[in-house]
């Protein structure tokens, strides 16, 4: 039956990111799909028996360094396509994706903690992932202090480069780190066999929180982008009016 | 045949006038240095001020300032890095003869290199001069893995200087410049920070070169990686 | 319900700190627009004149 449902939901997806196109049905998209994700969350998925209630936590964390990893990376992608194409176009989706994934990094810093204290009982070991995080979030910040706010043509070209050698670097980081220390428990997605260590109710649950994250990213990238390109046109407004008003 | 050769000889002959411009610029810069020596003075005693600090925060505990000791040289080498680059980037643009330089060019990455590699001289002096007095405090026999340690010191340094050099020149361009350099330089160089210092650690411990492979590994790709990223961006950087 | 204020905690904080930045960004929009709506309408009036 859950194997229907899945196909269901694969064949669902694009016509459904098509009509996503239009703001009113994303937003309801979005909406709707959140609301399932904790429906299912707190309702449907089994509470883990080791780890009891607060591993419940995971499904919003993972979801969102995902959700984060895959900013970064439309960061890096975007900041290509602008050095090469000299699009404004590009650059807006840079920043927009950039600061919302600083949102998103800022969040799994908080909720893993919250989820290891009382696992591990401490608040920060230095594991991999939420080391790699960390280094992220301030790589990333600084690309946001480079930008500030106004728009300076050079400014974004250096927050293009920033952008690429950031996503660059992470395997790097995500290397030297796991060198560095090795007391990262080993992952609940997939272990060794290529067997999960979630239930498939817990599993499908994730994956429902995943799409609700990502659409609530992408919802997020076109308000923010929306932002950047009415501060643009407000200037040129501007510029123009006062153009006409000299003449 | 006699295509090939040709290309051959306009190859050699255009690296030959690459190769030529870098050390041109690179004698420049040393030159300059090496009359007021302002640069390396506040890197080496900043690196060393680093060191005694970090002696004075640890305590007396021998063993312990002995196993975070390598941790602290290269600490003190990432600061002095970034006082370094600070003080180049600042004489440079009270000068504003980059705009001369680049004018001059053939190939603009001949001023990437060039200035890499001073970054990456000073750093040398600076580390000449501090591990002897490294040594002396922390009771540490440098000279017992001399060789491994050399090759793990120009793989670091390599790393830092590539890096630092390449923000450097954004952060030149910025106006918080003080405050952008070591926010953009330190977390990119993390890689490099973490691999060097276990790879100094082992050494320090008596460990043989082939046992830190790994970390010498990470070290280098991670310098050609940037050295590439870096070529091929540094025209965007200084083009107007 | 061992640990639940972790929980809670955790939730909390991610809904309030993704509802203040939805909100913070719409409220941003709009007053863009209302900018923008203006500025054109000044804009024609200058042309027409």
């Amino acid at each position: 039956m859950q194997k229907w449902w899945t196909i269901m939901l694969f064949v669902m997806a694009f016509p459904c990111i098509y009509l996503c196109m239009n703001r009113v049905f994303h937003a309801t998209v979005m909406c709707i799909t959140m609301n399932v994700a904790i429906m299912l969350i707190f309702l449907y998925a089994p509470t883990e028996k080791m780890q009891g209630i607060v591993q419940k936590i995971f499904y919003f964390h993972v979801s969102s360094a995902i959700t984060m990893f895959f900013a970064f990376f439309l960061v890096c992608v975007a900041s290509i396509m602008y050095l090469w194409k000299n699009s404004d176009w590009w650059d807006t989706i840079a920043l927009s994706a950039a600061e919302i994934g600083v949102v998103f990094c800022t969040l799994v810093l908080i909720t893993g903690p919250l989820w290891a204290r009382p696992i591990w009982g401490t608040w920060w070991s230095w594991d991999p992932t939420l080391t790699l995080t960390l280094v992220l979030w301030l790589i990333y910040v600084a690309y946001l202090m480079l930008r500030i706010e106004t728009y300076d043509p050079k400014r974004a070209r250096f927050a293009a480069i920033l952008g690429i050698i950031g996503f660059v670097d992470v395997p790097l980081i995500r290397w030297s780190v796991e060198k560095w220390r090795t007391l990262h428990p080993k992952p609940v997605l997939i272990q060794e066999g290529g067997t999960t260590g979630l239930t498939s109710a817990m599993l499908l649950t994730f994956l429902v929180c995943l799409v609700a994250f990502l659409l609530l990213f992408f919802y997020l990238l076109r308000e923010r982008m929306s932002v950047v390109q009415s501060r643009h046109a407000l200037e040129v407004l501007r510029h123009d009016i006062d153009e006409l008003c000299v003449g | 045949m006699c295509k090939h050769s040709n290309s051959f000889i306009v190859l050699m002959l255009g690296s030959n006038i690459f190769l030529q411009q870098v050390l041109a610029l690179l004698a420049k810069d040393l030159k300059t240095e090496w009359r007021t020596r302002e640069i390396f003075t506040s890197m080496f005693v900043f690196a060393v001020l680093v060191v005694v600090v970090f002696n004075f925060a640890i305590g007396a505990d021998t063993e312990l300032i002995r196993q975070v000791a390598s941790g602290v040289i290269w600490i003190a080498l990432s600061f002095a890095s970034v006082l370094g680059l600070q003080r180049t980037g600042q004489m440079e643009s009270e000068e504003d003869s980059l705009q001369g330089v680049l004018l001059a060019l053939h190939d603009r990455s001949a001023l990437f290199i060039a200035k890499m590699l001073a970054q990456m001289l000073y750093l040398l002096v600076v580390v000449i001069c501090t591990l002897p007095l490294c040594g002396i405090w922390f009771r540490i026999d440098f000279l017992a893995c001399l060789g491994a340690l050399c090759v793990a010191f120009a793989l670091g340094m390599l790393g830092l200087s590539i890096v630092g050099t390449l923000f450097g020149m954004i952060a030149l361009h910025t106006r918080a410049c003080e405050v952008m350099l070591p926010m953009l330089f330190l977390p990119v160089s993390i890689p490099v920070t973490i691999a060097a210092v276990q790879a100094t650690a082992q050494l320090i411990d008596g460990k043989r070169l082939r046992d830190i492979a790994d970390y010498l590994v990470l070290i280098g790709i991670f310098d050609v990686v940037f050295f590439v990223l870096a070529l091929i961006v540094f025209d965007y950087i200084v083009e107007e | 319900m061992k640990n639940f204020w972790y929980l809670f905690a955790a939730y909390s904080i991610i809904w309030t700190a993704l509802c203040v930045y939805m909100i913070r960004l719409s409220q941003k929009n709009k007053e863009l627009q209302v900018e923008l709506r203006n500025l054109r309408a000044q804009l024609e009036r200058i042309l027409t004149k």
